[in-house]
């Protein structure tokens, strides 16, 4: 019967009494909070049921637990005992409250940020593959971008952001500029780097089919390289995120950065919180997606 | 008629800026049109050098290589290459690797027709069902086999070959010895072949000559003819007393250059 009883059953049961029993002394929206970690729960009891392998429901189990400790401690520090600061602490229940409540609004601030991160990110990727690629297949051309790679490269792009504001026409044009020039040096980098990395064997076995420039770099130079590419995209897109959100709390008067700023500004600290966590849960969604991509692309690599 | 001549090749490989290593010095030899030309020799001797150079991959510092009457230049269609690791693309799946290179051998052929051809070689080579698979989802030993299918497919006169079963087991090995030897047995005309190897048996197995080589600066020691009537039957041919002289020669020229190095200055083993 120990498959059916986990520390993170207990612990939930716990948890649950102890939130729904035990009397608040601030206004603490308890009933969301039993609300979230009982869904959650559901969910973990389905997956059990769903996939008897037991693995990944270890894990979850585990992850679960760590979560129910955290809101657990949360709740008894804030609701139940006050033992923290109420005007700077929100209750675990106010902030899962207001999280439903400004769903709408977090969206279309979600919206405005999508908009930056997909100008900005996006070309970077169009202009730092295809030239890492060309680059790194002509040896004089990777020979002659290497210094300025390793010169300007390094350069955290967030100290562009004043003189960005200050030379572009709009706030949004600086952003978008900020975001490539964040993104393109670690994806053009680690393409030029990809390329020089293909093992020399399969460059023989390609020039023996005396392939012309296009067909080399999309058919053997192109792929050969993607498992660098990608990792230089997603240093490029963690860049993306920093510079985005930066960028927002500076100048911008929408997106998910501007959002915490904002609400900081007011001491609405609940928003704040609820800002935080949504940043959060975009990134893991993105990454997540990135990741299938990831995996995709280099199917045919031995797993 | 000869289809390939090596006339007085030397090659040298630019050491850092020091002085030159001299990998083949003088090499002299043909093969001719239709022979199956295994080189033997131990490791260093300059053997994948040669292979290269028949390739286009490198080319010599002196001498010259003809094939076709006309001087090596760069590498071409005209010649099928299997190396010992990646000569297929590891993100093409078997049948793509040999379409994609089909696609530039017979650029006016359609897409499926060169679906087809690498479909039929693949069968030939025992490996129906397989034709989907990447190389990593196939064992070394097929791999190899997709491989030769390419060159095969690729249907050019000149087949060249660099130790193409030096990583696979030694039970693989024989079973990919018989499926080369039939493929190359049952063509209309015979291709020519020049198969690297450092495995004694399976150069006498296959060739209808040998070349044993030396090492340090490589170059040509014997030229061994092989006149076993094909097609060959492995467990008859290691019977047979010829077979054993052959081999004892071989093996003794091997030995004698390994041990003319020990007595040297330089150990080798």
């Amino acid at each position: 019967m120990k498959k059916f009883l986990r520390l993170a059953d207990f612990i939930f049961i716990v948890f649950l009494i102890l939130v729904l029993v035990l009397p608040s002394v601030v206004k603490a929206h308890s009933a969301y909070l039993a609300g979230l970690i009982s869904i959650t729960w559901v969910i973990f009891i389905g997956a059990r049921i769903y996939n008897k392998s037991s693995e990944k429901v270890i894990v979850l189990g585990d992850a679960l637990l760590v979560v129910y400790i955290f809101l657990l401690l949360w709740e008894l520090a804030t609701s139940k005992f006050a033992w923290l600061d109420k005007f700077l602490y929100p209750t675990p229940g106010v902030v899962i409250k207001m999280f439903i409540e400004d769903m709408p609004f977090l969206l279309k601030g979600l919206l405005s940020s999508s908009g930056l991160l997909a100008g900005g990110f996006g070309l970077a990727l169009i202009t730092a593959i295809p030239m890492g690629l060309y680059f790194g297949y002509k040896k004089r051309l990777k020979l002659a971008a290497k210094p300025f790679a390793k010169i300007l490269g390094p350069i955290p792009p967030i100290v562009y952001i004043p003189y960005a504001i200050a030379v572009l026409p709009t706030f949004r044009a600086a952003s978008i500029f900020i975001i490539f020039l964040g993104a393109f040096w670690p994806i053009f980098i680690n393409t030029l780097n990809g390329v020089s990395d293909i093992d020399k064997k399969i460059m023989d076995s390609a020039r023996m089919l005396n392939l012309n420039d296009r067909q080399m770099l999309l058919n053997v130079i192109l792929p050969g390289s993607i498992s660098a590419i990608m990792s230089g995209a997603t240093i490029g897109l963690s860049f993306s995120f920093i510079l985005l959100t930066s960028a927002e709390m500076i100048g911008a008067t929408s997106g998910m950065g501007w959002h915490v700023k904002y609400f900081s500004d007011f001491a609405d600290y609940p928003r704040v919180i609820v800002g935080i966590l949504f940043i959060g849960i975009i990134v893991t969604i993105i990454t997540f997606f990135f990741d299938k991509l990831e995996k995709y692309l280099l199917r045919w690599r031995k797993t | 008629m000869s289809k390939l001549v090596v006339k007085n090749v030397t090659l040298n490989y630019a050491n850092g800026n020091k002085s030159n290593t001299t990998a083949l010095e003088n090499i002299n030899f043909s093969v001719s049109e239709g022979e199956f030309l295994s080189i033997i020799g131990p490791s260093g001797c300059g053997k994948s050098s040669i292979l290269n150079l028949f390739t286009g991959l490198l080319s010599a510092s002196e001498g010259e290589i003809l094939l076709n009457g006309k001087a090596i230049s760069g590498t071409g269609l005209d010649r099928g290459v299997v190396f010992q690791h990646y000569s297929l693309f590891p993100w093409m799946s078997a049948k793509k690797n040999i379409s994609f290179a089909l696609s530039q051998s017979f650029p006016s052929k359609s897409k499926k027709e060169l679906t087809r051809i690498a479909e039929d070689y693949l069968g030939a080579m025992g490996l129906k069902g397989f034709e989907d698979k990447f190389p990593a989802e196939l064992s070394g030993g097929m791999q190899q086999r997709v491989a030769i299918a390419k060159a095969l497919a690729m249907d050019t006169e000149l087949i060249l070959m660099d130790e193409p079963f030096g990583a696979v087991d030694s039970k693989t090995r024989v079973v990919l010895q018989d499926k080369l030897l039939n493929m190359w047995d049952s063509g209309e005309q015979k291709k020519t072949v020049v198969f690297i190897t450092h495995d004694i048996d399976e150069a006498i197995f296959l060739s209808d000559r040998i070349i044993v080589m030396s090492s340090g600066p490589g170059r040509v020691k014997r030229e061994i003819a092989v006149n076993f009537a094909r097609p060959r039957d492995r467990f008859s041919l290691t019977k047979n007393a010829e077979y054993a002289h052959l081999r004892n020669e071989i093996v003794s020229l091997f030995y004698d250059d390994l041990a003319s190095k020990i007595g040297g200055e330089e150990v080798v083993l």
